[in-house]
């Protein structure tokens, strides 16, 4: 039978133009195939490799379509038309594409290099990959905020709503969205870096791999990473300082574990002592079994195990005017936790000379005080020990803790707040104890503060670079009188 | 650049249609001839859209009324030589959609629509896969 198939205009490639072909057939599928046998391709058009019609094909017998009557077994009489209808269908762009092309509206675009002459100019430029993204490489001096917690982070990094912003990701998609929230925050200046750093590098421009935690220290710090105020940065800066404590004792102990716990990457411990079983029930770096081994290798023992990342230097010596200038070269700061008065002023006084915070604590009884002497201290003159105590208390009035007792728990209180004014120190935050010294009376359970102001006229720190030299301070502590 | 000569009571006529079925998006088709010059459009077709779930940004139109427009266009000695639909809210550039399901040799009309009415108009070739914008002229 000899029945008609009507050509649609986009298969007429195949066809030399003809918008008909009349073939031989009993069914559409024989039709088709004498279809295919006449005009070579075509059917690839119409049928799939399994013989069915494609899913952008219809096939009609005259008005009616084949899947609804036999499929293509479906069997025709003389003269039917048989028309092969494309699928004709489309729509308006996705939702992303749609988003993206209002960004693109309200975002001004630049290219790689424009972005470059701006940073130098003094813009923010603002990486908002991931971090694994990011330690593959990112423009120097590129603040990386990542993109998840940029609108907590920005404003830290940059205060200024009217400085000059650019964001950046990979290819310039994300930083659309990035650049966008930040107009919203009150940016006035954003614009997104096209191509992102893929073309960044393509061009040449300068890359830098940025130091980073990695994946066991973001498991570690993950808590101090959450916080803004301490950050990615802010634990690197931990892990790069260098802390010394003086005692590995009752306040050391804490002190030392609190500041391991939390990173800092090299702690200095200066003890000649060896653990006593009356030790034990204030100085938790120590256990009883080694009871009778050196202080400074149990420590060491201690620390190591709560954070193996940690690098402890031992100082297993009794700190003389001699040896403190070579001891304290390269700390950041001095937590002392000595007991008593000769230590104390030695440590004041190589402090004050060598420009360190001396973060201070002391413990009796049910009474214990801290303070940090810093007469350095950027944002205000603060006193020395010596300006509180120009001179030690004559021996009876000041007794050790071998003598007059400590509540256990007191160096941990005492301690823990001069560990918390050395990592407040070592990261810039707050205010620390500078000129402020804080009481605590355990069993009133009260904190008191008093002011310390610097004396004008102290020896040691009234007139900068000018620090007498140090004094045999055993014989000044004996010698002094009330 | 080829071109698609589409004369304004036809426009006018699409533009209608399109503005009327706002939100949603409409579809028909182009008849007319195709020459070397390009193509000239003397009839245009509204059909349905078949896909109802997404009437706001996807059309399927009913082959119904292509066969229809197929048998009306050969009994007037014209053919079918392109598509037109409408993009609510949206530029008339082809969407990845839009390219999926086109063919190469007809003339693919878009028209963005809001709530105002037809904003622009542009037509689209597909050229190795890829769409290029051909001219409208009166």
């Amino acid at each position: 039978m000899t029945v008609h198939i009507r050509i649609p205009m986009p298969l007429r490639g195949y066809t030399a133009g003809a918008d008909e072909v009349q073939v031989s057939a009993a069914t559409v599928g024989e039709a088709l195939a004498a279809l295919g046998a006449a005009h070579d391709g075509i059917l690839g058009r119409i049928l799939s490799a399994e013989g069915e019609v494609r899913q952008f094909v219809n096939i009609y017998l005259g008005n009616r379509n084949v899947r609804t009557l036999g499929g293509l077994a479906t069997p025709v009489a003389a003269d039917d038309v048989i028309s092969i209808v494309p699928a004709v269908a489309g729509g308006a762009p996705t939702a992303k594409d749609a988003r993206l092309a209002q960004l693109k509206a309200t975002v001004p675009e630049l290219m790689p290099q424009q972005a470059l002459a701006l940073q130098a100019q003094g813009a923010a430029l603002v990486d908002v990959r991931e971090a694994d993204e990011i330690a593959q490489g990112s423009p120097p001096g590129a603040y990386r905020l990542g993109r998840g917690y940029l609108e907590l982070r920005i404003e830290e990094a940059v205060p200024d709503m009217n400085r000059t912003v650019v964001t950046m990701c990979n290819g310039g998609v994300r930083s659309l969205f990035a650049a966008e929230d930040l107009q919203r925050l009150g940016y006035r200046n954003v614009h997104s870096m096209a191509g992102g750093f893929s073309r960044w590098k393509n061009e040449g421009l300068p890359v830098e791999i940025p130091r980073q935690l990695d994946r066991q220290a973001r498991e570690r710090y993950s808590r101090h990473l959450l916080m803004p105020e301490v950050g990615e940065a802010g634990q690197l800066k931990l892990l790069e300082s260098r802390v010394l404590l003086i005692g590995a004792g009752g306040l050391g102990s804490p002190a030392a574990l609190y500041l391991a716990a939390a990173g800092v990457g090299t702690l200095g411990l200066v003890d000649h002592d060896v653990v006593d079983r009356s030790n034990l029930q204030r100085q938790i770096l120590h256990t009883d079994a080694r009871v009778g081994t050196s202080k400074v290798a149990s420590a060491r023992q201690s620390l190591e195990a709560l954070n193996p990342g940690v690098k402890v230097q031992s100082h297993e010596a009794r700190l003389t005017s001699a040896n403190v200038e070579q001891t304290f070269s390269g700390y950041d700061l001095v937590v002392d936790g000595s007991d008593n008065f000769p230590t104390r002023y030695l440590v004041n006084d190589a402090c004050v000379k060598l420009g360190l915070p001396d973060i201070y604590g002391a413990v009796y009884r049910f009474e214990g005080q801290v303070s940090v002497f810093w007469p350095g201290y950027p944002q205000r003159r603060g006193p020395c020990y010596r300006c509180l105590y120009s001179e030690p208390p004559p021996p009876e009035f000041a007794p050790s803790c071998a003598e007059a007792g400590v509540l256990g728990v007191l160096p941990g209180v005492i301690g823990l707040l001069q560990a918390t004014e050395a990592i407040k120190i070592l990261l810039k935050l707050g205010d620390p104890l500078v000129g402020r010294l804080l009481l605590y009376d355990a069993l009133r359970a009260d904190f008191h503060e008093l002011a310390v102001a610097p004396n004008p006229a102290c020896r040691y720190c009234g007139t900068p670079g000018s620090v007498p030299d140090y004094v045999d301070y055993e014989h000044f502590c004996a010698s002094t009188t009330a | 650049m080829s071109v698609l000569y589409l004369p304004e009571p036809l426009r006018t006529r699409i533009a209608s249609w399109v503005s009327a079925g706002y939100p949603l998006e409409t579809c028909g088709l182009l008849i007319g001839r195709q020459n070397g010059a390009g193509v000239t459009v003397s009839e245009t077709i509204a059909a349905r859209n078949l896909n109802r779930e997404r009437a706001q940004d996807r059309f399927e139109l009913d082959p119904e009324a292509f066969i229809e427009a197929d048998r009306q266009a050969r009994d007037a000695g014209l053919e079918l030589v392109g598509v037109w639909h409408s993009h609510p809210d949206h530029p008339p550039r082809p969407s990845a959609t839009d390219r999926s399901f086109a063919w190469e040799g007809w003339s693919y009309l878009i028209l963005s629509v809001d709530s105002k009415g037809v904003e622009d108009m542009r037509s689209w070739r597909l050229a190795d896969d890829d769409f290029v914008e051909e001219a409208i002229l009166p």
